[in-house]
């Protein structure tokens, strides 16, 4: 096999058309690959400089009343990775600062479309765009008369009786195909890594090289199928319009369809909705703001019992404080009722996504891609989750010192800067993949599915084969 | 030598080979005559192993036992000799023998053109500039450095120009001369007369008669030939 090898690469290096191709696509790897390392950077920078801006400004805020800053509230950064150069995933339509802030809980913005349009439309111009579209197009053209080629010259007979087997000749044709898909990604994780190699935790070293396996997978499937598609057809027209009509179905109407179907089968709440069914829920909790609200009166008699006084101008604490909370833990269970659900709808929605992975290979690899580089749901999720925990304490923090710093009926107290300073900043670290890796399983089980199947198919066909 | 004993073929119920019996012995030179479909190409595939027949067996042994098709023993010459157009004519045969488990020095392997008939100005030239003449050179040349026993030519002569064509013949002479057996399907009835030392002729999978070389001048083979192919 090594000598078929050996061979084939041999003819691509005298081949001038392969030469400007490849060279083409080196040149735009390492051109897009830069530029969005660059682009990335820069983003990461201007974050950085708006979070400490926020965070500046929360630190000199004046002695002011502690529910008032709680209205002023803050904003829950999500971190631009440094994969997030190669694969920005949902990253673009989702948005990365979420504003945080006393009474309610903002919503990123979830359209029903949001999961599966972003999944196939063109976005901005980076790497991923190049190895999920350009590379299949690239391979599917070097692939598709590679074994045809062969067979209608006469070659194959000669090289059979010259002792080759049938199978050691395509497979041989299948790896070196596969050897130059495989060093165009290697070339990609060396740029990628030569600008930011000194950030590079452990953690994103084992995205990079999932990222990495995901698409070494995807391009085995693809080359495979294009040479297993010339075996069966014999003829270099069919092989070629049957694998760019299964490219068409995989990267554009297949992921139409199944988030279609996705959406219809998991049916997410209209913002409209899902906005009515909160306010109508929240409706029924304390109203932090109404003297005249039937809880409140509830809560009241329960705190001056507690405190064992008469009157809530008796109480040592601010009970206007201990309603703002109590109103706020009540939002939070309707914020967990409902947002708990369409999250996991979601989810729900992403696994069905999933499962068309084992007809649609293209769907576990931008699933895989996007995972790799921390930019898919699962990962925005856990953001909001950890930026809503945030809010909570943040918000608590505010109600607390209003309760118990100053007493009811004495609005004027202001809280300190040195308060308003021992808050802590939301900092959001990215988690382990490890953590995650059971949501991306079936991806890459359905990836190795495919390799097996084709590798199998590919086998049984050889052994029908006549040659004559 | 090579031994074919009552070979049966048929494609979709019709009969291909019939009863074939052909011997090629050591150092001889054995041209299969016949039209286009009579059935030379089969009788080629059946011995290379790519075709099995339906009854009867090939021997490239004296073993009666012996009946596996050995390939190692064969060199292989088709009617086009398609090399890998991007590799010089001593790369293409560094490649096959290498494939075949051989490996061998470029003076070996510029031996071994030479030995065939390529002129040593074309040895590093791609096949792509090559002519049809010095492809099938090359192609001869695989075959011999493989040390093949048994050669199976596929109409080697067609599209050859004359002096090529002789060529071939007086290399194919040199190898049988060396102990090689040597079988070669055609339809070119002078080509055959000049080369082979006995003639089969083949019509509709029927081997008709075999006439050793010597006892016909060209234009008497190609009186029997017509005979048979009329009647």
């Amino acid at each position: 096999m090594i000598n078929i090898f050996y061979n084939e690469w041999k003819g691509f290096l005298r081949n001038k058309l392969f030469i400007f191709l490849t060279s083409f696509f080196v040149f735009s790897l390492f051109l897009v690959t830069y530029l969005s390392v660059l682009q990335n950077k820069k983003q990461i920078e201007n974050q950085e400089d708006a979070h400490e801006y926020i965070r500046s400004q929360w630190d000199e805020i004046d002695s002011t009343n502690a529910h008032s800053a709680a209205h002023f509230g803050t904003f829950a950064f999500k971190p631009n990775t440094i994969l997030n150069s190669l694969d920005e995933g949902i990253n673009s339509v989702t948005g990365l600062v979420l504003r945080l802030e006393g009474h309610k809980q903002n919503d990123v913005a979830y359209s029903e479309r949001s999961q599966s349009l972003e999944i196939s439309k063109f976005g901005k111009f980076k790497p991923y765009l190049i190895f999920q579209f350009i590379i299949p197009l690239l391979l599917i053209f070097l692939s598709f008369n590679s074994y045809t080629s062969e067979v209608s010259s006469g070659r194959l007979k000669l090289l059979i009786v010259q002792g080759n087997n049938i199978n050691k000749i395509v497979f041989g044709k299948i790896f070196t195909l596969y050897s130059i898909s495989i060093i165009l990604l290697i070339i990609t994780i060396i740029i990628q890594s030569l600008f930011t190699f000194d950030e590079f935790s452990l953690d994103e070293m084992i995205r990079l090289f999932i990222f990495f396996l995901c698409y070494a997978f995807y391009y085995f499937i693809i080359i495979s199928l294009t040479i297993f598609l010339s075996i069966v057809f014999k003829n270099n027209i069919s092989s070629l319009s049957i694998s760019l009509i299964i490219w068409l179905l995989w990267t554009i109407f297949l992921p139409k369809t199944i988030g279609n179907f996705t959406e219809n089968l998991h049916n997410l709440p209209s913002r409209f909705e899902l906005k009515e069914e909160m306010t109508n829920d929240r409706s029924k909790g304390i109203d932090g703001h109404n003297p005249s609200d039937k809880r409140r009166s509830e809560l009241e008699k329960e705190v001056l019992k507690k405190y064992n006084v008469e009157t809530v101008a008796q109480l040592p604490i601010n009970f206007s404080g201990i309603l703002l909370q109590a109103d706020e833990e009540y939002g939070n269970k309707v914020w967990d009722k409902h947002f708990g659900r369409v999250h996991e709808i979601l989810k729900k929605q992403k696994r069905t996504y999933q499962i068309s992975g084992l007809i649609n290979p293209f769907a576990s690899l931008q699933s895989l891609s996007m995972a790799s580089c921390g930019t898919d749901l699962i990962h925005h999720l856990d953001f909001l989750n950890a930026s809503e925990s945030y809010r909570r304490y943040f918000v608590e923090a505010l109600n607390n010192e209003y309760t118990f710093v100053s007493t009811s009926g004495d609005n004027a107290y202001l809280s300190n800067n040195e308060f308003f300073r021992s808050i802590n900043d939301f900092i959001y670290v990215s988690p382990k993949f490890s953590l995650f890796f059971h949501y991306y399983f079936l991806d890459a089980l359905s990836l190795t599915i495919w390799i097996l199947i084709l590798i199998f198919s590919i086998n049984y066909k050889l052994r029908k084969i006549v040659i004559q | 030598m090579i031994k074919l004993k009552n070979i049966c073929k048929s494609f979709d119920e019709k009969i291909v080979l019939n009863n074939l019996n052909i011997e090629v012995k050591s150092g001889e030179i054995y041209g299969l005559l016949g039209a286009n479909g009579a059935g030379k190409s089969t009788t080629l595939n059946i011995i290379l192993g790519f075709l099995n027949p339906e009854s009867g067996e090939v021997r490239m042994t004296d073993n009666e036992d012996d009946l596996e098709i050995n390939r190692d023993k064969i060199g292989y010459i088709p009617e086009n000799v398609n090399l890998y157009p991007y590799l010089t004519g001593v790369e293409n045969l560094d490649y096959f023998s290498r494939i075949a488990g051989m490996k061998f020095t470029k003076e070996q392997l510029k031996k071994f053109l030479l030995e065939c008939g390529l002129n040593e100005v074309d040895f590093n030239k791609s096949i792509s500039q090559y002519s049809k003449g010095m492809r099938q050179k090359v192609g001869i040349a695989i075959a011999y450095a493989k040390n093949a026993k048994i050669y199976l030519l596929d109409e080697p002569a067609s599209g050859l120009d004359p002096l090529s064509s002789n060529e071939l013949s007086t290399l194919l002479r040199k190898m049988s001369d060396k102990g090689a057996s040597i079988l070669m399907a055609s339809h070119d009835i002078f080509r055959v007369r000049e080369t082979c030392d006995k003639i089969g002729i083949l019509k509709n999978g029927l081997l008709i008669t075999e006439i050793f070389s010597n006892e016909v001048t060209s234009t008497e083979l190609e009186s029997i030939y017509l005979k048979y192919m009329k009647d």
